[in-house]
């Protein structure tokens, strides 16, 4: 059915209390729904530096069991005005070794890149970050080193890690002390 | 300059002044439909670029002469192929300016003003002013913003929507061969948002494939660009890709070509990096005049009522023969912007947050569990109360406490409000009587 | 500058191309079009030399379109003086410029667009042209009509048709745009279709493929290159299995596809515990059972071209399209074993970038083999009709012969070859010949069905009809206010005559007849302008012999935002 409208209906009286500042964007909105229900795994929490900014905020995860138990890892998250038809940005800002996540803190997870889609939300990304430190995958990696240490022998992968953790070389590489 | 001559309407005329059989039902055919056009219309065009250039011209030739135009881009080498209203002198100038002041040479009686600018830059009373706004944009953002500005802007009484708050939107898209066009009736038809799901999502490649596993040329370059730059700093630190600069181009270029002579990988040259690296769209001048050529036509139909307007939605593509395609996009029930009603409130500046929470709490309508509310203040968010992240239900407890007005919350200020109850965040109108108003 | 009355051509240029302008870089310029046709897509528009007839919006809009993405020249046929309701609906008339030469000074209008394109004109009658001196359209590429009667229409039909001069006339008819395409053979051989089926031949596996996949074994893989093996591999070695436990054959129905998914299924490795990795290659092979089993085959159109008689009689002055086509059809009868030769491009998927490359080559290898074979045929063919030189060893190209670049892009797009051939607007508009089934049809239809919503044929007709008034009565329907009643029941009476010379019983609602009264023959800016973009775009099409042409009518509604191609 054609809605039917007419320009020529309209009454152009020009007087309108003008409302405070600009209304929230769409993304805005869906970001505020997003956060206001996060339903986060006991390892995880969100910091907000800027309460009122919604979209640029800090997870943090300290894995309690696994080859990552007892660290802590940060990841800054921007979101953009894209979103959610764009996947925020996601950033690792703990210099880590895994081999899903490289030294620039790039993160190698599907949904933040291929496989977004706007029905996801910030919760799912958590959870595919908390899955990463439980089940690292050293098939598709990042850091090349670290995945080859993992597929070829585990024991010397969970040592490095144990060793970056608390700080310290592997290879040429120095890793600052990350333990809670 | 000489504006009106004999015969200058004479082709409008024969539509404007006869009616038919397929006419607007309050179509009433008279010398008045064409001075409300040269008079009274005002239109707003987002955009000179591809869709924006031809836009303007349809409609001044359409007889409507107060256009606004915005962009907030320069012209650039490659827009000449079809910006038509740009020459090689122009390079470097605003688009806005430059297209205005040709239409306005050109065609005589015309009123171009334009803004170099970005649409954000505006506010809700420069909006209002539009009977029409047209839309020629690359930006899915920037659509999301305008439809979310229009949406803002109706107004509601007793639950109806006021005809008179409604600016229509006209949009078109185009890429290479293929095109749409579609009319928005805020809050009566398909707003942007309820058809986001029609946008097609970002092509992006696996990080751990661009890393580890290229296979494409593209793989390659997207390496240099998310990776490499970054690492190298290639021209000092800090320093973004600029895809206009060919020093950058051609740095990220060369480096792409030796990864992919690494990996025995064909097909790296300048024009795909330079398309990989500033996401091109091909473009061509036919589709975006016929595209533009179908907004105008849609402009011109429901500034006149002269017929029926487009119901609302035109995909085209002209690879194979010429194939259009014309439905009804459906309104979302749960539209993040115009399923969203604004309710009221009624408070006074002497109640606390508290009260607002617990009535949205208590109130047998809502029943919420916990609200998150936040406002708009000077364009920018405020978090009043959150109680689900910790972090900022930390910062935001002693809100709770305080009053509106200490709060800065004002009369007819917009709360939204976020609670798992609901689909969406609603957005909620505050109404500030006196005590005695609300007892 | 000058101007003329007489039969001169006036080849007008801009300053700016007496100055050889600001040198822009065309690659630069023409950028965002090149990624949609490519160099030599550009270099055969700039070759081209387009011819229009009238000066008027639509074709001011269309020569608009053709000139800033690049058409080599244009050259303006209008004998009309430039009058006021022009200026108020043409972007290339100025109001000061009411009186002088409507070509003249479109031409200079729209030569501004792009220094690099020469613009001309010529102020004189059709009419008179095309009695004088017909032979003066054979130089063009193409020619484009707008806005023109249908007795110069028709005799300018059958001049340029003699001539094989690609045609295409465009109307704009108040809020009904018409466009026909007059060509009478078009062949296409990049037709860059949208959706395709990937050339994989996993049914029909060549050599090159047996030996790369049997060379793989995944059983003896590490994990990692289990879990990276392509999925095109993958395909193989499951249908191979499958195919010994069925008698060979591939799985065909819902069924035993779904028992080939079982078992690619099966295939992945567990971890100790017994749960299945995650494979994305595994799941990759599994949803493309679906989409890469269907048999290869020479697809119906192009066994049909095998059949054409242009195929099949080849002689000196055949074209190089149906040489080309003749050593496909004889590649597919030997080296080819029924098939057309290997497209030579795979999809992308997950692998390790070796083993893809390696699979990307196997593929490729095979396509250079069987191009060459064709390569042989064409050289053959040549031979025989007298169009190459026997003993060519650096194959330099000549008139007449083929470059290898080309004879590969013939065979890459072997699969999409596309011959396009309208029948004249003789037959349309001979009653004898006109295609009356399909017009009966559609009027059928829109009498049936009142709320119809998908055709506009029946504006097709009602254009029929007011060109039958004009030829009556001089002018167009209700073109003047003071007829624009008396009109109405004239025009009804010429549809009824036309339908009646048609042989056609079914009516055609009166509200049409209302409408296009209400239209009295004006030209919408906005309605020019889209027909403006269709038309341009036409042309480009023909100009480089890339995408596919309209066959043979279109027909857009700006009311209903529909339109509808047909072919009369």
């Amino acid at each position: 059915m054609i809605k039917l409208f007419s320009l020529k209906q309209q009454k152009k009286d020009g007087e309108t209390a003008s409302e405070r500042g600009k209304r929230a964007s769409a993304a805005q909105l869906r970001i505020q729904k997003d956060i206001n229900e996060l339903n986060l795994p006991r390892t995880c929490q969100v910091e907000f530096p800027d309460p009122d900014d919604l979209l640029n905020f800090k997870v943090i995860i300290s894995p309690d069991e696994e080859f990552y138990r007892g660290g802590r890892f940060v990841f800054s998250f921007k979101v953009g005005q894209g979103y959610p038809h764009d996947p925020p940005k996601v950033k690792c800002e703990t210099m880590v070794y895994h081999p899903n996540i490289d030294l620039e803190g790039n993160v190698c997870l599907n949904i933040l890149r291929e496989d977004w889609k706007p029905v996801l939300t910030i919760n799912s990304i958590v959870y595919g970050l908390q899955y990463l430190f439980l089940e690292p995958n050293p098939e598709d990696p990042l850091n090349k080193e670290a995945a080859e240490v993992l597929q070829t022998n585990r024991r010397l992968f969970e040592q490095n890690v144990a060793k970056s953790m608390r700080g310290g070389h592997i290879g040429t590489v120095y890793f600052d002390r990350c333990l809670i | 300059m000489e504006t009106e001559w004999p015969g200058r309407w004479d082709h409008i005329q024969k539509i404007l002044l006869r009616t038919g059989p397929f006419a607007h039902p309050s179509f009433e055919p008279s010398p008045e439909v064409l001075s409300f056009l040269k008079e009274t219309c005002k239109i707003l065009v987002i955009g000179a670029g591809g869709l924006g250039c031809e836009l303007l011209k349809d409609l001044a030739l359409m007889g409507f002469r107060d256009i606004h135009v915005i962009d907030m881009d320069t012209i650039d080498v490659s827009n000449l192929n079809r910006q038509f209203l740009f020459r090689a002198k122009d390079v470097g100038k605003a688009k806005a300016d430059v297209a205005a002041a040709f239409i306005n040479t050109r065609i005589p009686g015309a009123k171009v003003t334009p803004h170099f600018a970005k649409i954000q830059d505006f506010d809700e009373d420069f909006y209002r002013d539009f009977h029409i706004v047209v839309c020629g944009l690359d930006s899915i953002i920037a659509r999301r913003w305008i439809n979310g500005m229009l949406i803002s802007m109706l107004k509601y009484e007793n639950g109806a929507l006021d005809q008179s708050s409604v600016i229509p939107m006209v949009d078109g898209g185009t890429e290479g061969f293929k095109g749409n066009a579609r009319v928005i009736l805020p809050g009566i038809t398909a707003c942007v948002e309820c058809t986001l799901g029609l946008y097609p999502p970002q092509v992006n490649f696996p990080l751990c494939t661009i890393a580890h596993t290229p296979r494409l040329p593209e793989h390659c370059i997207e390496f240099v660009r998310i990776l490499l730059w970054p690492k190298e700093e290639p021209f000092g630190a800090g320093v973004a890709i600029d895809g206009d600069d060919p020093n950058h181009i051609k740095w990220i270029l060369e480096k792409s070509q030796e990864r992919a002579s690494q990996y025995n990988i064909s097909g790296v040259n300048y024009r795909l990096t330079q398309g990989v690296v500033k996401r091109i769209m091909p473009a061509v001048a036919s589709t975006n005049a016929v595209i533009s050529a179908v907004c105008a036509t849609e402009v011109f139909k429901l500034a006149t009522s002269c017929c029926l307007p487009l119901n609302n939605y035109m995909n085209f593509n002209d690879t194979k023969g010429v194939y259009t395609y014309t439905f009804e996009a459906e309104k979302s029930e749960g539209c993040l912007a115009c399923s969203d009603r604004p309710q009221v409130l009624n408070f006074t500046e002497t109640d606390k947050l508290q009260d607002i929470i617990n009535h949205l709490q208590e109130n047998a309508t809502y029943q919420m569990k916990s609200p998150g509310v936040t406002t708009s203040m000077d364009g920018k968010n405020k978090t009043l109360y959150m109680q689900t992240v910790k972090s900022i239900e930390e910062k935001t407890r002693e809100n709770l406490k305080k009053s509106l007005k200490e709060l800065g919350l004002m009369d007819k200020q917009e709360l939204y409000v976020a609670d798992v109850t609901t689909p969406n965040t609603l957005t909620f109108q505050l109404q500030l009587g006196t005590k005695m108003e609300n007892s | 500058m000058r101007r003329t009355k007489g039969p001169v051509l006036i080849v007008y240029k801009m300053a700016a191309t007496l100055n050889k302008g600001t040198g822009l870089d065309k690659n630069n310029k023409y950028d965002r079009q090149l990624r949609l046709w490519g160099d030599h897509g550009q270099a055969a528009l700039e070759s081209s030399r387009v011819c229009l007839i009238n000066a008027s919006a639509t074709g001011t809009e269309i020569l608009k379109n053709l000139v800033l993405p690049g058409i080599g020249s244009f050259t303006i046929v209008d004998s009309c003086k430039v009058k006021g309701e022009d200026v108020g609906i043409n972007f290339f008339l100025t109001v000061d410029s009411i009186g002088k030469s409507r070509a003249q000074v479109a031409t200079e209008l729209l030569s501004e667009l792009n220094e690099d394109v020469a613009g001309d004109f010529l102020e004189e009658d059709v009419d008179d042209l095309l009695e004088k001196n017909p032979s003066f359209f054979s130089t063009f590429t193409t020619v484009i009509a707008t806005q023109l009667p249908e007795k110069t229409l028709l005799h300018l039909g059958k001049v340029l048709w003699e001539r094989n001069i690609p045609l295409i006339v465009c109307r704009c008819y108040g809020f009904i745009g018409y466009l026909r395409m007059v060509i009478k053979e078009h062949t296409i051989v990049e037709s860059h279709p949208d959706n395709t089926h990937e050339d994989l031949r996993l049914d029909r596996p060549f050599k090159g493929l047996h030996e790369f996949c049997d060379s793989l074994d995944l059983n003896s893989m590490n994990k990692k290159d289990h879990s990276h093996t392509p999925w095109l591999v993958l395909l193989y070695k499951y249908l191979d299995i499958w195919k010994n436990m069925n008698g060979g054959k591939i799985p065909s129905t819902y069924k035993e596809k779904t028992a080939l998914k079982e078992l690619i299924k099966e295939g992945v490795r567990r971890n100790a515990e017994g749960v299945p990795d995650d494979e994305e290659n595994f799941e990759e092979a599994i949803r493309s059972v679906n989409s890469s089993l269907h048999a290869t085959a020479v697809p119906a159109e192009i066994q049909a071209l095998f059949e054409d008689p242009c195929c099949l009689n080849l002689n000196t002055d055949s074209k190089n399209f149906w040489v080309m086509v003749r050593a496909l059809k004889e590649f597919t009868e030997n080296e080819g074993q029924g098939l057309l030769p290997l497209r030579g491009s795979i999809p992308d998927m997950t692998s390790d970038s070796e083993r893809y490359i390696q699979l990307q080559t196997v593929y490729r290898d095979q396509a250079e083999i069987d191009a060459t074979a064709v390569a042989g045929h064409v050289h053959a063919l040549l031979h025989n009709i007298g169009r190459e030189e026997p003993l060519n060893p650096d194959r330099t190209k000549k008139p007449g012969t083929l470059s290898d670049s080309e004879i590969r892009t013939f065979c890459r797009n072997a699969a999409f070859l596309t011959v396009l051939r309208c029948r004249s607007l003789e037959e349309e508009y001979t009653t004898e010949t006109a295609n009356l089934e399909e017009l009966g049809q559609h009027i059928l239809e829109e009498e049936e069905d009142a709320n119809s919503d998908s055709d506009d044929t029946v504006l097709y007709i009602l254009l029929r009809a007011a060109d039958r008034f004009f030829t009556e009565y001089n002018r167009y329907p209700s073109y003047f206010d003071d007829t624009l009643d008396a009109d109405i029941p004239k025009l009804k009476a010429c549809l009824s005559k036309l339908l009646h010379d048609w042989g056609l019983t079914a009516g055609v609602k009166d509200d049409y007849v209302h409408e296009i009264c209400r239209y009295g023959a004006s030209e919408l800016h906005t309605v020019a302008a889209f027909m403006g973009g269709v038309a341009a775009q036409e042309v480009i099409k023909v100009v480089t012999g890339q995408f596919v042409p309209i066959n043979n009518t279109f027909i857009y509604n700006a009311q209903k935002q529909t339109s509808t191609t047909i072919i009369l």
